[in-house]
C-alpha cells in the first residue's frame, strides 16, 4: 500500500497523537528524541529562513525520534508546550535567521550555552514575547529561565541580507540552504554532538 | 448638542448638517510650538534642579515608545512632554489594491496581541460594505472570540506589564516608606484574594517569581486554549471573516470553553479586589497619588459585542444597533457622556498629521457619510496616508502616530470607558449579569469556587493611572459576565438547531462601496474604515487605541493624552540626587494606559510598494533642532 504521507510526517504525526494519549515511551528501541524548530517571521525575506524551511524538512526522510515543527508561536506558548512534555526531548535543534553583523548568508552552529542575562533583562524579554515579538534570542532566554529547554541545545544561524518585508531569499541566503540543511541532518544524526 | 468645536448641529430627527453661514467648516490655524520650546531649552540651561528625562525605549511597552520629558526635580513637577512613536509600519499602503478579502488577515498582523481584534474590525468593515449581515451564532460566537482576548490582554497588563510598577522590588527602592507601610497594612480583600497585607500583593507582584506574575502568564495559555476552539489559532485566527465565522461549533466547543470560563469566574473576583486593595492604600498613604496621570476624562470608544438579534451591518441603522451593544459606543467630555449615536461618533473624528511623520492630504473624496451626515476632510474615509518623516524636532514633527481628535480635543481610548459609558448613558437593553446603575455597573458573576459575587465599578472621582489599572481589572469582570451571556445566547441557539454561523456572500466587483468596522481592542477604541472600488480597496484607514493615545500634539499645541497624563503628574518618588531618579511615577502613568505601540504606527518606502519595519531615531534627544 501506498504511503499517504511524506517521508517523516508520519514519525510526527504519530508522535503527536500518542503524546496526546500519554503513550511516553512510544518506541522502546527508541531512546532519543530529537525536536528541529524553525522560529521567525514569514514574509520577512532572510529573516523567514527558519520557518521557511520547516516544510522542506518534513518533507524529508528522517530517522525515528526526530520531530520538524515551526516554533514561531512565541516563547512563551513555547515554553507552555515544553511544560506538558517535562524532559521529553534529548535535542533540540533551533534554526533561524539572526541579524548580527555577519558576512550575510553566514551560517553559524553552536550549542546554547545557558548564559541568561539579569533579571531586568529577562523580563523585559518576556514582555516582548507577551507583546508578539518572535525572536530566538527570546526563546533561548524564556526557555532557559523556566528551565524547559532540553539539554542539548544547538542553535543553527544564518546572517540575512534582505530585512524587509518580501517573499523570497536574497542569493546568498538561497546558497546557504544546502549547508543548513546538512548541518541540520548532521546534528540531528550525531547524538553524541 | 454634543459638538462644541466642529461647526455641526443636529435636526429634530437627529440628522447632522453644517451650520449655515460658516464659510471654510474644517478650516483651523495651526498654533506654532516654538515658544515653548524656547521657553523649556531656556529653564534648561539656567537651572540646576531642571533635568531633561528621555525613557527610550519604554519598557514593559511593546518596543517603539520613546518618551521625552523635562522635569523640575526641586519642584516635583514635569514642565514638558513628547511622546514619540519610533516606529512605522503600513498596513493603510499594504492594502491598497488588495481584494478586501485580505483585509481581515492581514490586518491581523497590525499587532501580536490584539490579532483577533482587528480581524473582526476588518470583517465588520467589509459586512457594511459588501453588504452581509452574519446569521446570530456567528455574532455570539464573535462576541465570545472578543472576550477571550480580552482574558489575553488585561491580565498581561495587570500582572505583567503595569503591575511590576507597584511590587516590592520596584516600591522598596522608589518609596522604601511606602513599602514599610504596606507590610503593616491589612489588605481589605483578603477573605477573596487570600493575601493578609497589602505588603503580600506587592510582594507576589514581584516579576519573574511573584505568584501574580506567574498565574498571568499561566491565564494568557487559558485564553489561548479557548480561543483557538474557535479561531484556529492565536493571534492571528484563520476562521474570523466578513459575515461570520468559517467553522462549525457544536455543544461540544460551548463545553470546552466552559471549561476556560469557569476558570475565569474566580480569577476576575480576585483581580478586581486586589486592584481595589492596591489602589486604595496608595490614595491613603499620599493622597497626591490621585494626581499621577491625572487628565481631564474625555474619553471615546466604539462600542462592543453586538446584540445577535439587532445587528444589521448598515450604517444606516448603526445607531440602534450600536446602542444595543453589550458595551455602549460613545463619547465622554469632562466625565459626561455626550453621545451614545455611532454615528455622531463616527463623524466627529479627525486625523491631524501637523506633528507627526506624514504629509498632510489635500483631497476630499467624500462630504458626507452614507446616512448623509457631514464629514471632514480630515476623516477617515477622507485620510490619505503619506509618510514623509521630515522636520524631526520638538517644534516640527516628532512621532509616527498621528494625532486623532473628536469634536477637536484630545480622546484617550480606554477598556475602562466602555463601563463608564455603559453605566452612565443607561441605554443598554436588560442584560443577565450587568446591570447600569447611572453612576457606574453592577455585574453579577457566576459562584466557581467562590462563592457567586456582585461586584460594582463606580465611576471615579478623578481620572488617573491608578484609576486606568483598577478600571482595567473591572473591565476583565465586565468580560467575564458577557462572555457568560453570549455563551449561554450561542449554546441557546445552537440547543434550537440555529447552528448557521456564517452567510455567504459576493465581494461587490463594481462601483463604490465603504464600510466602517466599530470595535474594540483589550486597551479600547478600535476602527477600520474601508473604501472599495471596482473590487479593490482603494482605501483603508486604522485607528487603534494607542494612536489616539500616545498622540503627539495636535495643530493647536494640544497635548496628546500620555503627553498630557505626564505633564500632570507630581514626582513622588524619594530620592537624594537627580543621579538616582527612577522616574517611577512617570512611567505609571505612561504605562496605565496599556501602550501598544507596534498598533499605533505604520511603514512605507514612499513611491514604491514596499513595505519595511524599522526604527527610525529612536534617542529622543537626538532629534532636537
Amino acid at each position: 500500500m501506498k504511503d499517504e504521507f511524506a517521508p517523516g510526517l508520519r514519525e510526527q504525526t504519530l508522535a503527536r497523537a500518542q503524546r496526546v494519549t500519554g503513550k511516553m515511551n512510544w518506541k522502546n528501541e527508541q531512546s532519543t528524541r530529537v525536536m528541529i524548530a524553525g522560529v521567525g517571521y514569514h514574509n520577512l525575506s532572510d529573516l523567514s529562513l527558519g520557518p521557511v524551511l520547516v516544510p522542506q524538512l518534513q518533507h524529508m526522510e528522517w530517522s525515528p525520534g526526530i520531530e520538524i515543527d515551526d516554533w514561531s508561536f512565541g516563547p512563551l506558548a513555547v515554553v507552555q508546550r515544553l511544560e506538558d512534555q517535562p524532559n521529553y526531548y534529548d535535542r533540540l535543534i533551533l534554526i533561524s535567521a539572526v541579524e548580527r553583523g555577519r558576512a550575510p548568508g553566514a551560517v553559524h552552529a553552536y550549542r546554547w550555552q545557558k548564559q541568561l542575562p539579569d533579571a531586568d533583562e529577562i523580563q523585559q524579554r518576556i514582555g516582548e514575547a507577551i507583546m508578539g515579538v518572535i525572536s530566538l534570542d527570546n526563546l533561548l532566554i524564556i526557555g532557559q529561565h523556566f528551565g524547559v529547554l532540553p539539554e542539548d541545545v544547538i542553535v543553527i544561524e544564518v546572517e540575512p541580507e534582505d530585512l524587509n518585508w518580501g517573499e523570497k531569499f536574497t542569493a546568498r541566503v538561497q546558497a546557504a540552504l544546502p549547508r543548513v540543511i546538512d548541518m541540520v541532518r548532521a546534528y540531528a544524526r550525531a547524538w553524541d554532538g | 448638542m454634543c459638538f462644541k468645536n466642529l461647526p455641526i448641529e443636529f435636526d429634530d430627527k437627529g440628522r447632522a448638517h453644517l451650520k449655515q453661514d460658516v464659510r471654510d467648516p474644517y478650516a483651523y490655524e495651526t498654533r506654532s510650538l516654538h515658544d515653548q520650546a524656547d521657553k523649556v531649552k531656556e529653564l534648561l540651561a539656567r537651572n540646576g534642579y531642571i533635568k531633561s528625562v528621555d525613557l527610550d525605549p519604554v519598557t514593559r511597552v511593546a518596543g517603539a515608545l520613546a518618551f521625552h520629558s523635562v522635569v523640575d526635580l526641586k519642584d516635583r513637577k514635569v514642565l514638558e512632554t513628547n511622546s514619540m512613536a519610533t516606529l512605522f509600519r503600513g498596513y493603510e499602503v499594504i492594502l491598497k489594491g488588495r481584494d478586501p478579502r485580505d483585509a481581515a488577515f492581514i490586518s491581523s498582523r497590525a499587532c501580536g496581541v490584539c490579532g483577533g481584534v482587528h480581524a473582526t474590525t476588518s470583517a465588520l468593515a467589509l459586512e457594511m460594505a459588501f453588504p452581509v449581515k452574519p446569521p446570530p451564532l456567528g455574532i455570539a460566537v464573535r462576541n465570545l472570540l472578543l472576550a477571550l482576548e480580552f482574558w489575553y490582554d488585561n491580565p498581561l497588563h495587570l500582572f505583567l506589564l503595569a503591575g511590576p510598577d507597584y511590587s516590592q522590588s520596584i516600591v522598596q527602592t522608589t518609596n522604601p516608606g511606602i513599602w514599610e507601610r504596606a507590610q503593616k497594612t491589612p489588605a481589605p480583600h483578603a477573605n477573596v484574594h487570600g493575601y493578609k497585607t497589602v505588603g503580600d500583593i506587592m510582594l507576589d507582584l514581584n516579576p519573574l517569581t511573584g505568584g501574580l506574575y506567574l498565574e498571568g502568564l499561566q491565564m494568557t495559555r487559558t485564553a489561548r486554549e479557548a480561543y483557538v476552539m474557535v479561531g484556529g489559532k492565536y493571534p492571528h485566527p484563520e476562521t474570523v471573516i466578513p459575515g461570520g465565522i468559517s467553522t462549525t461549533i457544536s455543544i461540544t466547543t460551548f463545553n470546552e470553553i466552559y471549561s476556560r470560563l469557569s476558570q475565569l469566574f474566580d480569577y476576575c473576583k480576585k483581580t478586581a479586589f486586589i486592584w481595589d486593595d492596591l489602589v486604595d492604600f496608595f490614595y491613603a498613604v499620599n493622597p497626591e497619588y490621585k494626581k499621577v496621570g491625572t487628565r481631564p476624562a474625555n474619553l471615546i470608544d466604539s462600542g462592543i459585542w453586538d446584540d445577535p438579534f439587532a445587528y444589521d451591518a448598515s450604517y444606516e441603522n448603526s445607531n440602534a444597533w450600536g446602542e444595543r451593544r453589550w458595551a455602549t459606543p460613545g463619547v465622554i467630555v469632562d466625565g459626561q457622556v455626550v453621545t451614545t449615536k455611532l454615528q455622531a461618533l463616527n463623524i466627529g473624528v479627525e486625523e491631524f498629521v501637523t506633528h507627526s511623520y506624514y504629509e498632510e492630504w489635500n483631497t476630499k473624496r467624500f462630504d458626507t457619510d452614507p446616512a448623509g451626515n457631514p464629514l471632514s476632510p480630515y476623516h477617515l474615509w477622507n485620510k490619505d496616508t503619506k509618510p514623509q518623516p521630515a522636520g524631526q524636532n520638538w517644534r516640527e514633527k516628532y512621532s509616527w502616530s498621528t494625532a486623532p481628535r473628536w469634536d477637536r480635543k484630545a480622546m484617550e481610548a480606554e477598556c475602562c470607558a466602555r463601563l463608564w459609558i455603559t453605566g452612565a448613558a443607561q441605554v443598554i437593553p436588560h442584560r443577565r449579569f450587568i446591570e447600569p446603575t447611572g453612576h457606574g455597573v453592577k455585574m453579577h458573576v457566576p459562584m466557581s469556587t467562590l462563592p457567586a459575587m456582585d461586584l460594582e465599578w463606580k465611576i471615579p472621582e478623578v481620572w488617573n493611572a491608578f484609576e486606568r489599572n483598577r478600571g482595567r481589572a473591572y473591565h476583565l469582570v465586565f468580560t467575564t459576565c458577557v462572555a457568560f451571556d453570549n455563551w449561554l445566547v450561542g449554546l441557546d441557539l445552537v440547543k434550537r438547531g440555529h447552528t448557521e454561523i456564517h452567510t455567504e456572500f459576493e465581494t461587490p466587483r463594481h462601483g463604490l462601496h465603504i464600510g466602517a468596522g466599530f470595535w474594540g481592542a483589550g486597551r479600547g477604541y478600535l476602527t477600520h474604515h474601508a473604501t472599495i472600488d471596482n473590487g479593490a480597496l482603494s482605501n483603508y484607514q486604522i485607528l487603534t487605541p494607542s494612536t489616539w493615545n500616545a498622540s503627539p500634539r495636535d495643530p493647536w499645541g494640544n497635548p496628546g493624552p500620555y503627553e498630557e497624563a505626564v505633564l500632570n503628574t507630581p514626582l513622588l518618588e524619594e530620592f537624594s540626587s537627580a543621579e538616582n531618579f527612577k522616574g517611577i511615577d512617570i512611567l505609571r502613568a505612561i504605562r496605565s494606559f496599556d501602550p501598544c505601540m507596534p498598533c499605533t504606527t505604520h511603514i512605507h518606502v514612499d513611491g514604491t510598494d514596499q513595505v519595511v519595519t524599522r526604527e527610525v531615531n529612536t534617542c529622543a534627544c537626538g532629534i532636537e533642532d
